[in-house]
């Protein structure tokens, strides 16, 4: 557990330190969900939503959005991913960019829904366009270095990690 | 897989949602908001400091680059700064006799004017933290006297409103999130009223609830009315006319406005001590 709070906590100081700063066309990558897409695409559902709630409620406690959104997004996010990429062949090059991709526009998509339902009408008043290219390239591109420490983190809880291969953890990421 | 851990998963699963909704109603009901509001500022005070670290340790490598990089612009910009500064020393000569003027009759008048109420200078530690909301972090909160519902002016004009207070840091509510409404006026003799909307960090504002050919200018000033009472002081610079045209049938002028505030800097700005008349 304390690897994986480590985990959060470095990449919630990146987002928030460097991320940000990254403005393109008024938006920035996210880092956060693609802390429950690797938690869940190397030990399953369970796992994924797990991250995703402490990833989402770390993040809360520092974003303007209502409190508890981002844990109840990103526990969704990592049981969803876990559960549709379960019968994937976790050696496949696609599956990490494409989960990234995938999870990470649908749980953007998610978050703006569940946003102006609570009432903060402001959350669909985006510009989604730029919202899904900036975070969809950026997240293909930072599933690979997020994916490794989350790896580090897993292994040290003693994890089985189900859906990795001892062939697919020789290989760099 | 064996039924019993995948229930076990499931169970996990809808726990974690439950509670998850539980927070969010906890937060947004206004009897328990204040328990989810003191959670947040405990770890605002924690995490700001340990932020301001990592900040301090990699701004000089990109504060190095960004000077190799942008030096001829940076040199360029310096210039426009020192001839602004100079026009503003002339003009505020000028407005020096102007400004007594206005102060007296405002205090005939019992309107408070912004350069008689109390401010808090503020420096901007984050912006746009969220890809949904315009808002900013200031280093300054309720220990400082910042608290939720102060305006906040910068170089310009109204920038927004405290909408959280924590211990010492403090969120604003920038005018062009899709939640701010600004009640304004302007024209000759500030005869019009109307509202200034935001639509979001990447989008325009417009002035909305104007009659239809109500007479406007390009460049028109928009200012805080102060009236019903509004949740800033009136005389605020708000926004300046962009567009604007009446189209046929519309019961409304369709008007897209400016920020009279330069939004893309804000490195320091001043909270205004003012709470709206009840």
């Amino acid at each position: 557990m304390l690897r994986v709070a480590l985990v959060i906590f470095i990449v919630l100081m990146v987002q928030q330190t460097v991320i940000v700063a990254l403005r393109i066309g008024g938006v920035h990558p996210d880092l956060l969900w693609l802390l429950p897409i690797t938690a869940a695409l190397l030990d399953g559902p369970e796992t994924g939503a797990i991250v995703g709630f402490w990833a989402g409620l770390t993040f809360d406690l520092v974003l303007p959005t209502p409190f508890g959104l981002s844990a109840l997004v990103g526990c969704v996010l990592g049981y969803a991913v876990g559960s549709l990429t379960k019968a994937a062949d976790p050696r496949a090059t696609w599956l990490k960019p494409v989960a990234a991709l995938a999870g990470s526009l649908a749980a953007d998509m998610l978050f703006a829904v569940l946003g102006a339902i609570l009432g903060q009408s402001q959350m669909v008043q985006i510009d989604f366009l730029a919202l899904f290219l900036v975070v969809g390239i950026s997240s293909v591109v930072l599933v690979l270095p997020v994916s490794r420490l989350m790896r580090w983190a897993l292994a040290g809880e003693g994890h089985r990690r189900s859906l990795v291969s001892a062939q697919a953890e020789s290989g760099i990421w | 897989m064996p039924r019993s851990r995948r229930s076990r998963r499931t169970l996990t699963v809808i726990i974690l949602i439950v509670l998850s909704l539980s927070l969010i109603s906890l937060d947004q009901n206004t009897r328990t908001h204040s328990l989810t509001s003191g959670v947040k500022s405990v770890a605002n005070d924690v995490y700001a400091p340990l932020r301001q670290g990592v900040l301090d340790v990699i701004s000089p490598i990109g504060n190095f680059f960004a000077g190799a990089f942008n030096y001829g612009s940076v040199q360029a910009q310096n210039e426009r700064l020192e001839r602004t500064i100079g026009q503003l020393r002339a003009a505020q000569l000028e407005q020096g006799f102007e400004q007594n003027q206005l102060r007296e009759i405002t205090a005939l008048q019992n309107l408070p004017f912004l350069q008689s109420l109390p401010t808090v200078t503020a420096q901007t530690q984050d912006e746009y933290s969220s890809n949904f909301t315009a808002t900013i972090t200031l280093d300054k909160g309720r220990a400082d006297g910042v608290d939720v519902g102060y305006p906040v002016v910068g170089a310009g004009g109204l920038v927004g409103k405290v909408i959280q207070s924590f211990h010492h840091t403090s969120i604003v509510q920038l005018i062009t999130d899709g939640q701010s409404k600004v009640d304004v006026t302007f024209g000759n003799g500030n005869q019009f009223l109307g509202i200034v909307d935001g639509q979001g960090p990447s989008s325009s504002m417009t002035a909305d609830l104007v009659p239809p050919h109500t007479p406007l200018h390009k460049g028109d000033r928009m200012y805080t009315s102060g009236l019903n009472a509004a949740s800033f002081p009136p005389g605020i610079p708000v926004a300046t006319v962009r567009t604007f045209h009446t189209s046929a049938g519309a019961s409304q002028e369709t008007i897209e406005v400016d920020p009279a505030a330069n939004l893309s800097q804000l490195a320091y700005v001043d909270v205004v001590q003012w709470v709206p008349s009840t």
